[in-house]
């Protein structure tokens, strides 16, 4: 124990004389996310707004009536607003020009193709400028979905069930399945409801705490060079101790920096991040996931240098396929899935829990464990490259 | 008495590659062992293993009768092993150095300072305990990565190749430092590939080759298997190679290898009386221009024992 102390003392004077943990933990984090604050989020979009084009080729009373319910939605009030094109052509020029932020298409004969059971398809329209209307529209077409099923199995259900073809309509409305009720609450908007200062702070905080943990990584392969290190693995101590207190020191300095990132988001946007109760285990999870992470890649690389670059490159890599630099929702379908695979996807999703629909520690739960679990799978395969690689 | 260190049958191999084989030796309580062999012959590998830094394949190491393996840490508390390369923050000065160490060996805070005091003393850089080490000339780097080892007054010190990059008075000073050391009782470890430096310091000698030690023994006991044979340093002008398989024809000669461009190491039974033959035996071969007839010494056991020689 007093050995580690021996050993994370000397690396944080190292880490502050050499000047990187002040640059990389808080300077470059809080900087670069109150940029993207300002540039992207905030106050110039108040409070968010969103403008939904349709183009209602069916002309029924399904899509008046999920029209309706949308604009109905608690969450939605006064943030929702829809304007109607004559085609898909005219609708695209919308979303493209910007005058929309994404169009939500009904095909003719959508209503009277569900009423029949057959079911129905509705296609979105998005913008990359216009995340939030995204969001909705898509979880409006989400809803729609599961509406059209459910009618399209209790016509299929009443029709096998000997209810003749001309009463089916009026025999399903009646026994419950009626028409779109359409319910968005909280969940499916919050992608959309979390401020995009909240997003770049936190997605930043998230990307930077690989950084910071790089220096420590990148410091033991120096001392790994210099002799150093195994000048330590030969004091009286276990061999473990240089590498465990070194990076006891980068996991510190990586919560640290997360931390500041996240104070100085409410401070300067006001903005908050969800239930301090929940996203400070979250970010903690975030940093030990990201410790084990950095050294596994770290205890692969042969020079400092080469630490440097594996860092630089996961952590990249990691924050752009988990929605750190650009929302999740805006990235190809394919790639939305592969969020989950790092801890940022996770995060992520957690923060849009906290800060989208102010649910409790709680609902992090499953991110936290999820987060935690890759940490352990990466720190047991970093002992093992630490151990071939004369670390510890 | 116990034994400063004892190992037996050490192995390593990297893939295919026997880099120690079967390595085994002892070093009694305030003895000074040196290990001899060229660049490559396994001795760093070798420490490695005794210091703890580097697990055997097969073999034990125990230092002061403790087990490396079953308790690495009381093991490692004995010695005072100083690495091969230099290994210190060139950003610190030697004092910082020190002080960082010193703690990590568990030197209580007031002791060390004083601690400190002494052992820049004993390496002679009391003066420059302040500067940066990246200030520093080849030998005081090498003095400071001394004095880290001396600070928890080790009972066992393994120096790995200290002089090397080092002008020669610094060498002198090291050497010197060391002698003392092992006077007041401490044990040593000394590897190098210097035959002088380890003749100089050392009562016992192993001697290493390709992984393998194949001769141990004071330095006494190793001449006398050479018999009464000489070494004998021919310089010429000419094809040495030519000259070298001609030599190793000649009846009395045992080893004759090609140590420069125009020089030839013989061992040779008899060297004086032989001297005749051999010159005659060079023949057109080159033009003879120097002569010398070396006493048995260790370079010649090393050529004996190995058919080779220490610098290539
Ligand atoms: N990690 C390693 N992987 C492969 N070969 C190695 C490794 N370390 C040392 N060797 C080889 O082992 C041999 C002995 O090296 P070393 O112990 O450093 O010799 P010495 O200290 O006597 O000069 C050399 O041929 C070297 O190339
Ligand atoms: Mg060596």
């Amino acid at each position: 124990m007093r050995a580690l102390l021996v050993v994370g003392g000397h690396e944080l004077r190292s880490r502050l004389r050499d000047g990187t943990a002040p640059l990389i933990a808080l300077v470059a984090p809080i900087m670069l996310a109150t940029l993207f604050g300002l540039a992207l989020g905030g106050d110039d979009d108040p409070p968010l707004k969103a403008t939904i084009g349709v183009v209602d080729l069916d002309g029924g009373e399904f899509p008046a009536s999920v029209q309706r319910e949308a604009l109905n939605t608690d969450e939605l009030k006064g943030v929702l607003t829809f304007r109607q094109y004559p085609d898909e052509a005219a609708a695209r020029g919308a979303v493209d020009g910007g005058e929309a932020g994404a169009a939500l298409v009904f095909p003719a004969g959508f209503s009277e193709g569900v009423g029949a059971g057959r079911g129905g398809q509705v296609s979105v329209m998005e913008s990359p400028e216009s995340p939030l209307a995204g969001v909705v529209a898509r979880s409006m077409v989400d809803r729609i979905s599961a509406l059209v099923e459910a009618r399209t199995l209790a016509v299929r259900a009443s029709l096998e069930a000997g209810v003749p073809a001309d009463r089916v309509q009026v025999f399903v409305e009646e026994n419950g399945a009626a028409g779109p009720a359409l319910s968005l609450v909280g969940d499916p908007v919050a992608g959309g409801r979390v401020d995009l200062a909240v997003h770049y702070g936190a997605g930043m905080a998230v990307m930077f705490a690989f950084f910071v943990v790089g220096t420590t990584a990148r410091s033991l392969l120096t001392e790994r060079q210099n002799g150093t290190l195994d000048r330590m693995r030969a004091a009286p101590v276990p061999l473990w101790t240089a590498l465990v207190g070194k990076s006891a020191v980068g996991f510190g300095l990586a919560l640290v920096s997360m931390c500041a990132t996240w104070l100085s988001s409410v401070l300067i946007f006001g903005a908050s991040w969800g239930d301090p109760l929940g996203v400070f285990p979250l970010l903690l999870a975030h940093v030990f996931a990201a410790t084990a992470i950095v050294m596994l890649v770290a205890s692969r690389a042969k020079t400092d240098a080469q630490a440097d670059g594996y860092t630089l490159g996961v952590a990249f890599v990691f924050a752009f396929l988990g929605g750190s630099i650009v929302p999740v929702y805006n990235l190809p379908e394919w790639l939305r899935g592969v969020s989950l695979i790092t801890p940022n996807g996770w995060v992520s999703a957690g923060l849009s829990e906290l800060a989208g629909t102010g649910a409790g520690p709680s609902a992090v739960l499953g991110p936290i464990a999820v987060v935690t679990g890759i940490g352990v799978v990466a720190g047991a395969l970093a002992l093992l490259g630490f151990r071939k690689g004369r670390f510890a | 008495m116990t034994p400063a260190l004892v190992c037996e049958g050490l192995v390593k191999r990297y893939g295919d590659k026997t880099v120690v084989d079967r390595v085994g030796f002892h070093i009694d309580e305030g003895e000074a062992y040196g290990l001899l062999g060229p660049n490559g012959a396994g001795k760093t590998t070798t420490i490695s293993m005794l210091v703890g830094l580097l697990r055997p394949d097969e073999g034990s190491v125990r230092v002061g009768g403790i087990d490396v393996d079953e308790d690495p840490v009381a093991a490692k508390r004995l010695i005072g092993y100083v690495p091969q390369e230099i290994a210190l923050y060139p950003e610190l000065t030697a004092r910082e150095n020190l002080r960082y160490f010193g703690r990590l060996y568990g030197l209580p805070r007031r002791e060390l300072t004083s601690r400190i005091g002494e052992v820049l003393d004993l390496v002679g850089l009391a003066g420059r305990g302040d500067d940066k080490v990246d200030t520093y000339s080849g030998g005081m780097k090498r003095r400071t990565n001394i004095a880290v080892a001396l600070l928890h007054r080790p009972r066992l010190l393994i120096l790995d190749e200290p002089t090397v990059g080092v002008d020669p008075q610094s060498r002198v000073a090291i050497l010197d430092r060391v002698e003392a050391l092992v006077g007041d009782g401490m044990s040593l470890l000394y590897t190098s590939h210097y035959m002088e430096e380890v003749e100089r310091v050392c009562t016992r000698v192993g001697i290493i080759d390709r992984g393998r030690v194949v001769a141990d023994g004071t330095k006494r006991e190793l001449v006398a298997e050479l018999g009464g044979t000489d070494r004998v340093e021919l310089t010429l002008d000419g094809d040495v190679t030519a000259a070298a398989d001609k030599l190793r024809v000649v009846e009395g000669v045992s080893e004759a290898v090609v140590t420069g461009s125009s020089s030839i190491r013989l061992l040779v039974a008899g060297g004086r009386h032989l001297l005749p033959a051999l010159l005659a035996a060079v023949g057109d071969a080159g033009a003879v221009t120097g002569v010398e007839v070396v006493e048995p010494d260790l370079e010649a056991a090393f050529l004996h024992l190995t058919g080779s020689t220490l610098r290539d």
